[in-house]
């Protein structure tokens, strides 16, 4: 067992060096020169060039390459061409926007789609598993883009019940800053206002996000449980008489949650990229939205920290999931 | 069972509803917009830099009124020698910056400087007429420049470079950076209202609050607002529910043509509209064949539907603009009608260009700004006209960082491409200047490389003239001859159209603020 919790450990590193290597080229070659985009409107060629070489852009390609993981290596990411202010900076601001949002959408989809799937295959055929396959269907065709807009439209504009953007209403500050999760920090210092109304925010956005995971994982989890509910010791229960949610409960979904366990781990991946687009509508002051206007700027050096991060977050949570993949079926562990 | 259920949820969606009202009453305003992408006004210099600087800083002279004029602001008066070298200007006593202490000539000679050693922003306005050690304090209240030539547009560019508060900036400078890192965020300023730092948010929030001490004082307007909260929208669509949802009570001066009608007739807000000085423009790289061919320019000039794209694509919220300067600004000569859209002219000059051996069977490519919808537009309407004379235009998607690089060299340049020209600064220098004088040639804004020896003399001799009159007729005389070479096409002069709530009065519009200069609004009761 420690043993393979090592080895999936040891794997970040040529992952993420992997990662870098290929948005560094794909940055560099993807044309836009950050040096005119650094200079602004109004420069000559003159600054622009003196600013190129302060950038270094004139040095060989590996020689840049290997000047920027040495300095990734100690923290410095350089400079946004954009805002001029250090990129590592900027994330370490906007990553617990991204990090609330998409765990809360994590929340919703996997409770959600957990229940809503383990009644559908349990209630095999009836209405409510027919609504639950329709619905899942839709949830996962939908553009979040689209589902986002629509919200805002029935929820805000319609109803009005909540808010239409942002993470917070304009006078109310954010609440003290300790694990800059909104909904924890306003909890821990009992600022109850901020709590409430960062609730409030969050809901459009997040449940947004969530409908693709949901339905994924509501039909991942019908089909284990089906499976489940078809399989030898299943059958033996119910002839003996134990009630329906005596059998689920301890036996079924104990086997069954092992596919959405897998199926959530990897929708995180997901619900972070799907976070850019959500983010850009709702104003949410996350990772997403600086990276839209980042790629709109051409500003490399944020889009390369931004993809790095991601990236990093994805590889980690992956092997989170390995691992308690190993935890709940300690076969698989043995296996690899 | 089931209606219990759905009682339960009723009840706990309604519940939700239950938040802090969605704007506070009383002075307070919140603004939808792009937030500039850094706060300091001498290394960024875009449209939503100039929205933000005018409310927390002051200009030694600065712009008013439509068409606008240049009036004193820190500054009480200015002298300038016979040969236009040496200006002074002379400070306003009693002129304090937020932190309270007082602005002298000590600051407006480092804000200079510091300008000119960052070297971005507007620093390109003046860096080659200006160097850093010709700026001089005389006294406590008296600045002399001494320029390197004569350079009229200097007075229209002074209006342009924020005075700094040069000890704030001091006590935060790290490696030399004259405060650039810290000032991203922050602000060092004198202008009607304060950045509250502590709340703000990069590129995501800035809260300001009212400037009680300043020193044009507020006595003509005896309801200010007191706190303008500052909100980064990046979405078209959520910009204008938030304006309808009174969530906000202003928006950027860029609301798109299509929702006019639905702002017009809500109950919540309304279209502040006002004539800019913003120039659309097709370019055309005069150094690539065909373009390097007169008769197939002109072909190119009068197959493009100027009426049917304003009037109905933009559904006339902007006005016909036939040449390189904005009607509305002096030295533009009453006698030039530009180009019409002409089918069967365009076909006799595309045949006129064939019969010389412009290759016209190439397929030319035009490259857009994907964010904006109105350079697709504009292309889509010059290929559908291009086609019906027998030339093949492509669209090609691009972005405004990649094309401003890409066209600041003739080989890399594209065919063509679509932007606009800003009111930078107020004189004819900022548009046809910039544009038309091959000294220019390595800036976007001289991307069509057009050279014409004539109108090189006009535009030097205009630039280092000091005499008004002699001025506008040395840019007329230009103008005339470059509409003649249509090097490029000279579509509109933009409308800023502003979305304000119906309470929000008393904007005062000038191109270069585009009327975002809060501290002339109050709210109705």
């Amino acid at each position: 067992m420690l043993l393979f919790v090592i080895r999936r450990v040891i794997m970040i590193v040529p992952i993420l060096l992997g990662l870098l290597l290929l948005t560094f080229l794909m940055v560099r070659f993807g044309g836009g020169d950050p040096a005119a985009a650094m200079a602004g409107d109004a420069a000559t060629p003159e600054q622009i060039a003196a600013i190129r070489d302060q950038l270094g852009l004139n040095d060989p390609i590996i020689v840049q390459f290997w000047t920027y993981l040495k300095n990734a290596l100690q923290g410095d990411f350089g400079v946004s061409v954009y805002s001029n202010r250090p990129v590592g900076l900027d994330i370490i601001q906007r990553l617990p926007a991204t990090l609330e949002l998409t765990f809360v959408a994590l929340l919703i989809a996997s409770v959600f789609g957990i229940v809503f799937g383990t009644l559908a295959g349990v209630y095999r055929n009836s209405i409510l598993d027919h609504f639950v396959r329709v619905t899942s269907v839709a949830g996962l065709a939908a553009a979040s883009f689209w589902i986002a807009i629509m919200l805002q439209l029935i929820f805000s504009m319609e109803l009005n019940i909540l808010p239409l953007r942002g993470r917070l209403p304009g006078d109310i500050p954010a609440p003290t800053a300790i694990t800059h999760f909104y909904l924890i920090d306003s909890l821990l210092t009992g600022q109850w206002n901020a709590f409430w109304e960062s609730f409030r925010h969050l809901i459009l956005p997040a449940v947004t996000i969530s409908l693709g995971g949901l339905a994924t994982i509501a039909r991942f989890t019908r089909s284990s449980v089906v499976a489940s509910m078809q399989s030898e010791f299943a059958t033996y229960e119910n002839a003996v008489g134990y009630p329906k949610r005596r059998i689920v409960f301890p036996y079924v979904l104990r086997n069954s949650l092992v596919s959405p366990v897998t199926q959530i781990g990897l929708l995180f991946g997901a619900f972070v990229s799907n976070a850019v687009a959500v983010e850009a509508v709702f104003d949410w002051p996350g990772l997403g939205s600086y990276l839209v206007a980042a790629i709109f700027a051409a500003d490399f050096n944020a889009i390369l920290a931004v993809t790095l991060v991601i990236g990093a977050v994805y590889a980690i949570v992956n092997i989170l999931v390995d691992l308690a993949h190993g935890f709940l079926d300690p076969r698989v562990a043995e296996r690899m | 069972m089931i209606k219990n259920t759905l009682m339960k949820t009723l009840s706990a969606v309604a519940l939700l509803s239950i938040g802090s009202p969605a704007f506070a009453a009383g002075d307070e305003i919140s603004w939808g917009t792009t937030l500039p992408r850094g706060l300091d006004p001498h290394v960024v210099y875009d449209n939503p830099m100039q929205e933000f600087a005018i409310n927390l800083y002051d200009t030694l002279y600065r712009y008013q009124n439509n068409p606008p004029e240049v009036v004193p602001s820190l500054a009480e008066s200015y002298t300038v020698t016979e040969d236009g070298l040496t200006w002074q200007f002379k400070l306003k006593d009693g002129v304090t910056f937020h932190d309270g202490s007082p602005l002298t000539a000590d600051d407006v000679v480092y804000s200079f400087q510091r300008l000119l050693g960052i070297g971005k922003g507007p620093s390109g306005a003046i860096s080659s007429v200006l160097k850093s050690e010709n700026i001089e304090k005389i006294d406590d209240l008296t600045v002399q420049f001494t320029l390197e030539e004569p350079y009229s547009p200097f007075f229209s560019v002074v209006p342009l470079i924020a005075i700094v508060n040069e000890d704030l900036l001091k006590a935060n400078e790290v490696d030399g950076d004259f405060g650039a890192g810290w000032l991203s965020a922050n602000e060092a300023g004198s202008g009607p209202y304060m950045l509250d730092a502590t709340t703000s948010e990069p590129q995501s929030i800035a809260n300001l609050e009212r400037y009680d001490d300043y020193f044009m004082g507020w006595d003509e307007n005896p309801n200010p607002i007191e706190i303008v909260r500052i909100n980064n929208i990046q979405e078209n669509s959520t910009r204008v529910l938030a304006l309808l949802r009174d969530d906000i009570q202003m928006t950027d001066g860029y609301i798109p043509p299509d929702q006019i009608d639905r702002i017009n007739e809500s109950d919540t807000a309304r279209i502040q509209k006002d004539e800019s000085m913003r120039i659309m423009v097709i370019r055309m790289n005069n150094m690539r064949p065909p373009f390097d061919n007169l008769n197939f320019r002109k072909c190119v000039s009068h197959a493009f539907q100027y009426d049917a794209f304003i009037d109905v694509i933009l559904k006339g919220v902007v006005t016909r603009n036939p040449g390189p300067l904005p009607g509305n600004l002096w030295g533009v000569p009453d006698d030039v009608k530009g180009y019409d859209y002409d089918i069967e002219k365009a076909k006799e000059y595309c045949d006129a260009a064939r019969a010389e051996g412009a290759p016209l069977d190439r397929e030319l490519e035009i490259h857009i700004q994907s964010a904006q919808d109105q350079t697709t537009q504009s292309a889509q309407v010059l290929q559908q006209g291009m086609s019906e004379v027998g030339v093949n235009l492509k669209l090609i998607g691009a972005n405004w960082a990649n094309l401003s690089t890409e066209t600041t060299d003739p080989s890399t340049s594209p065919d063509m491409w679509v932007h606009w020209v800003s009111a930078y600064f107020i004189d004819p220098e900022n548009w046809i200047g910039q544009m038309y004088d091959s000294d220019f040639h390595g800036t976007w804004k001289a991307s069509s490389y057009y050279q014409n020896d004539e109108v090189d003399q006009a535009l030097r001799d205009a630039r280092l003239e000091t005499d008004h009159e002699k001025r506008a007729e040395l840019y007329k005389t230009a103008y005339r001859q470059i509409v003649a070479d249509a090097p490029d096409l000279w579509i509109y002069n933009s409308v800023i159209m502003r979305g304000m709530s119906k309470k929000l009065e008393g904007m005062k519009f000038n191109p270069v603020s585009s009327g975002a200069e809060v501290r002339y609004m109050h709210l109705a009761d």
